[in-house]
């Protein structure tokens, strides 16, 4: 054992810097958030032990449960629009037979996933002005009278959210399932149609069966990704949204950075991790039960 | 693979109105870019600029500063992409010695990197880079995810499936660490090497919550943050400094374009990373 350790010395070397980095930019400021979380925040920094007053200031609040709730409901309906929305192209896109016209409609869902969020956010905001695209079209055909504020209407501001964040994943996740369809071999499709199933059935019985295993992983993957909104939200934040996308990552922000209150502001964050691992952790056991009665 | 007319007319329709989805708004940005200030507040459905007018370029070269962030961001990009791939290229070395000890203990503590996402930490992370002194710094960009999880374990998946005897007959001949990886290693799993490069060009060129958390200075400031604060028009003070959207438009459009410019030779890699990545789970 010793000699195997001294033989892989070099190894050992190699592998430092990158625990290093880990250790000083990922654990020490989660350690040091949980340190200020029970600090009492001064000027230049924490200036005594409070106990749990930070927590007892978080939940006492009410824009943090407005926050929290905000987060929930982005992260439900991201996760569940999401998830099951981007199967659609991905069977549609098995259908597509000239190799170049498949390509090409391939790489123009994908492309969003690339934008940045300020870039996402200045192009709808263009599109869906009160003078833009849409809402000229909806005005001249008389779809609407008035045109729709997408981006200053409270009852819109989690609807763009969501809708946004599922129009720049959605050519993501419809490549991860059609790389999962592509392992499905076509002699099984065939002999369901000899045996006289229609496409519906094929759909339900064949194709949405192989999915699930990557429907699983792709579920999660987006709960925790949606649970941490705060691009999106932020940018598209104003005076009248604020109370419908203020998620729980915002206000971390608003409180820590801008008011400097990094006591309030470190707690609020610990919450914030405990309820992300919590919600990851029973979506996990309950995937598992899944898999295990299946 | 589905048989019916209709099922293969739908397949076209869904897919058809997905990309104009994406292609619809994204082609407005270009009309609306270079259409006349005026023209570009009017009404109605523009798809092609009239009259074409440069306007909104030349405003936005004479009013904002735009070349500065633009440097500023192709810096953190390129130095930070080469730093990113070469240390995840050493841990995904390292994680691929099976008969090293502790290695499932490496292994374990990069895997709990995973339950720690950025926006979590924000406020303790301005602490900490406040700690080092790395505020206000181009650096600080660089340092925020130097190397990650992801990639770690992406290029040990690349790694795994070079041949064994290979690197036996490399290591007989008396090759070191550093010799196997680039010579072996790092050519033979070029198109790993390439997915997380690619990957990380995307991160970094997109970098937002980073630069809005630790960069102040005017001078430091990056593209996406110039872009956000054209966009959301933080520097129209006046009706008379008024941004119009043809301005905006313009600078959608100049940020769009190194994208654009490499999304050809980057698609596949950034295809297949997302294969690999979605079954790593």
């Amino acid at each position: 054992m010793i000699d195997r350790i001294r033989r892989h010395w070099m190894l050992y070397v190699l592998i430092a810097p990158i625990l290093a980095y880990f250790g000083a930019f990922l654990f020490y400021p989660m350690g040091q958030g949980i340190f200020l979380s029970f600090q009492k925040a001064g000027l230049l920094g924490p200036v005594g032990f409070v106990g749990w007053d930070n927590y007892a200031k978080v939940f006492a609040t009410p824009m943090v449960w407005q926050a929290i709730w905000n987060t929930l409901i982005i992260a439900v309906g991201i996760t569940l629009v999401g998830t099951l929305l981007p199967i659609l192209p991905a069977i549609a896109l098995l259908q597509i037979t000239p190799d170049w016209l498949k390509r090409g409609l391939q790489t123009a869902i994908y492309t969003p996933y690339l934008l940045s969020w300020v870039i996402i956010v200045g192009v709808w905001l263009n599109t869906l002005s009160p003078v833009g695209l849409v809402n000229s079209v909806l005005l001249a055909t008389g779809i609407i009278e008035q045109p729709i504020s997408f981006f200053a209407d409270p009852a819109w501001a989690r609807p763009m959210v969501i809708g946004l964040t599922v129009w720049k994943d959605i050519g993501f996740h419809a490549l991860i399932y059609l790389a999962a369809l592509l392992s499905l071999s076509p002699d099984i499709l065939e002999a369901a149609s000899i045996d006289g199933a229609n496409d519906f059935k094929k759909i339900r019985d064949i194709i949405l069966p192989h999915l699930m295993p990557m429907i699983r992983v792709v579920f999660l993957l987006t709960l925790l990704g949606s649970l941490r909104t705060f691009d999106s939200a932020f940018l598209m934040l104003n005076g009248r949204t604020a109370d419908q996308i203020r998620t729980l990552a915002i206000f971390t922000y608003e409180r820590g950075i801008l008011k400097f209150d990094l006591g309030v502001a470190s707690a609020a964050g610990v919450v914030l991790l405990a309820v992300s691992l919590l919600i990851s952790a029973v979506a996990r056991v309950f995937i598992r039960n899944e898999d295990a009665e299946a | 693979m589905l048989q019916s007319r209709s099922a293969r007319i739908l397949s076209y329709l869904i897919l058809l109105l997905l990309a104009a989805m994406m292609i619809i708004p994204l082609w407005t940005v270009v009309s609306t870019a270079f259409s006349s200030k005026f023209a570009s507040l009017q009404p109605g459905i523009h798809l092609w600029p009239s009259p074409f007018s440069l306007e909104g370029f030349d405003t936005l070269f004479r009013r904002l500063d735009f070349v500065r962030p633009f440097a500023n961001t192709l810096y953190v990009t390129v130095v930070g992409t080469t730093v990113h791939v070469i240390l995840s290229a050493l841990g995904g070395y390292v994680l691929i010695q099976k008969d090293l000890p502790g290695r499932s203990i490496i292994a374990g503590i990069i895997l709990l990197t995973l339950t720690i996402p950025t926006q979590v930490i924000l406020v303790p992370l301005f602490v900490v880079f406040k700690q080092f002194h790395l505020l206000n710094t181009l650096l600080s960009l660089i340092v925020s995810e130097m190397v990650s999880a992801f990639s770690i374990l992406l290029m040990k998946t690349y790694f795994e499936q070079v041949p064994r005897s290979m690197i036996e007959s490399a290591r007989i001949d008396g090759a070191g660490h550093f010799k196997l990886l680039k010579d072996f290693y790092l050519p033979l799993a070029l198109p790993g090497v390439l997915t997380v490069a690619a990957f990380q060009i995307v991160h970094k060129y997109n970098l937002f919550i980073e630069p809005l958390l630790f960069i102040n200075d005017p001078q430091k400031v990056t593209l996406q943050i110039a872009l956000q604060s054209v966009i959301l028009g933080e520097n129209s003070t006046s009706t008379n400094d008024f941004i119009a959207p043809n301005v905006t438009m313009a600078a959608i459009l100049l940020a769009l374009v190194p994208l654009l410019v490499f999304y050809p030779f980057m698609q596949k890699y950034l295809i297949r990373g997302l294969t690999v990545g979605g079954v790593k789970e």
